[in-house]
């Protein structure tokens, strides 16, 4: 069995124990992980296409429960939580999708609150908020554009605006920067690494990008055939 | 600030046909409803007004013997009236069968008396012919009621029947919305998804769909509504101004109560509809974590 377990201290904000996955009667794409992350760390998942990275990374942002083993999040099994605690927490969590999945009928300013309309806000109390985080991640002048009418990276930026509005505890990012040039790619790593040092978010990336993860020296989480195979800190250092 | 676009986005083609098929059903059920219930209350008013009635057949007799029996039935308690109809009287009776000619001479026509029992009187035919023959005259007397008993029988299956027709087009309703929503919730499942996962609670999503055919269901009650009350009033109208082709039409009113289902029928569609909307979304987010 492989397991990465960095130093701990306190409660892990991501804890997987013995976790597998199988898709109805496909083989398994995720064998016997474990892995702690703690909180206020950032780290890289990183592997080839189909080693499980997204997987991986949708057992944490809770759109899977796992076939088999244990997801804690912040201390909380989540396979015993109810379905209302299972909201509330994925109101913790941030995601950027590596398609984006932005809503194509609504506009910018509107993608970006949605997690804060779910949540039951008003405008008028959120209007302030999302109108600085646009401006943050470079869109102040697109507020009202609709997603189709962006470019790649102008839709990158709306989706990893999105995944902040809510100052999520944990953020997770599926190939940020897929779709995006080198440069722009870069922007989006310090602008993650900024919000990791300033509010202490604790942030997953997942990547295949190695000139990305050379470039900026975190713990690396490598995933092959759907195990845990190795940790690059561990490793180098 | 600018009203907030809807998270599921305006109605599709989909829609629009379901909007049909929920404008179709109600426009039935509330035809079907309206044609029971006039029906039912024409025969009710029918049933009422003959409630009491008897007729008397005599043989045997000439007119003047008739005239001595009606006075002999006058004088039983509980009679109001007796009286023993006239040539006139009779051929209105037989006109169906004879037509407006009259009737042909020849013809051996029994003599009769209409009589009529005062309300609530407990005299029965039995006793007004048993009079009657105890005086000596070949008669029979028949209640109307006995007619009306049948005539009632034939209303209770109607009234069962429009129930059943009603309950029909209603769970049918209910099974198409049940299956527009699934469709709906399998056509923006890409928006279900990310609200999800933005931390949205079940009833929330439930209530944007609730909202969306709860409207739609609305609409196309009010539509149903609408077009039943133009084929009612026209059945009404066609019927008051065509006496000859009223036997023809369904029985309508259009009164008080008339005016209170088709009022209400388009609530009930949209209730319906939504709770249909609701279940469906329910049960089918209990199926993902």
């Amino acid at each position: 069995m492989n397991r990465f377990r960095p130093d701990m201290t306190g409660e892990p904000a991501v804890e997987l124990n013995g976790v597998s996955l199988r898709y109805d009667t496909a083989d398994e794409v995720l064998s016997d992980v474990d892995f702690r992350l703690k909180p206020g760390s950032f780290t890289f998942l990183t592997g080839a296409s189909g080693a499980g990275k997204s997987s991986l990374l949708k057992l944490i942002y809770l759109a899977h429960g796992p076939t088999r083993g244990e997801v804690r999040l912040f201390g909380l099994e989540t396979g015993r939580l109810k379905r209302r605690q299972l909201s509330a927490l994925r109101r913790r969590i941030g995601v950027v999708f590596q398609d984006f999945r932005l809503l194509e009928h609504l506009t910018a300013f509107e993608n970006v609150a949605l997690p804060l309309r779910v949540s039951g806000q008003k405008p008028a109390d959120y209007r302030d908020e999302v109108v600085d985080l646009l401006r943050w991640v470079g869109l102040g002048e697109r507020m009202q554009a609709l997603p189709q009418s962006m470019s790649g990276g102008e839709q990158q930026r709306l989706s990893i605006a999105r995944a902040l509005i809510n100052k999520p505890d944990l953020l997770i990012a599926d190939e940020p920067t897929g779709n995006v040039d080198p440069e722009m790619g870069r922007r989006i790593m310090r602008l993650f690494m900024e919000l990791n040092r300033r509010v202490g978010t604790t942030v997953i990336i997942a990547t295949h990008d190695l000139g990305l993860i050379r470039e900026f020296e975190v713990p690396v989480l490598r995933l092959q055939h759907g195990l845990i195979v190795q940790d690059v800190e561990h490793q180098s250092g | 600030m600018a009203k907030p676009t809807p998270l599921l986005p305006e109605s599709d083609a989909r829609e629009a046909a379901l909007f049909f098929v929920v404008a179709a059903l109600c426009f039935l059920a509330v035809l079907a409803t309206l044609t029971a219930r006039g029906t039912y209350t024409a025969a009710r008013a029918w049933s009422a007004q003959v409630e009491g009635e008897m007729t008397v057949r005599l043989t045997e007799t000439d007119r003047r013997g008739a005239e001595e029996a009606a006075a002999l039935v006058r004088g039983l308690d509980g009679i109001r009236s007796a009286s023993v109809l006239s040539q006139e009287e009779l051929e209105d009776l037989l006109e169906p069968s004879f037509g407006p000619g009259g009737i042909p001479a020849g013809v051996p026509l029994p003599l009769l008396i209409a009589v009529e029992a005062e309300t609530g009187s407990p005299i029965t035919d039995d006793a007004v012919t048993s009079a009657l023959q105890a005086q000596g005259f070949d008669a029979v007397a028949e209640a109307h009621s006995d007619y009306a008993a049948e005539a009632q029988r034939a209303l209770g299956t109607l009234r069962a029947a429009a129930i059943g027709i009603v309950v029909l087009l209603g769970a049918t309703a209910i099974a198409v919305i049940a299956f527009a929503t699934h469709a709906a919730l399998l056509a923006r499942k890409d928006i279900v998804d990310v609200l999800h996962l933005a931390g949205a609670e079940d009833r929330f999503i439930a209530q944007l769909f609730e909202r969306r055919f709860w409207t739609l269901g609305l609409k196309a009650g009010a539509a149903g509504s609408i077009a039943a009350l133009a084929a009612t009033a026209l059945i009404v109208f066609t019927a008051q101004s065509e006496p000859s082709q009223a036997q023809l039409l369904p029985q309508l009113s259009l009164d008080f109560w008339d005016l209170v289902i088709l009022a209400i029928t388009p609530v009930a569609a949209g209730l319906a509809a939504r709770l249909a909307a609701g279940g469906t979304v329910n049960h089918a987010l209990k199926a993902v974590l």
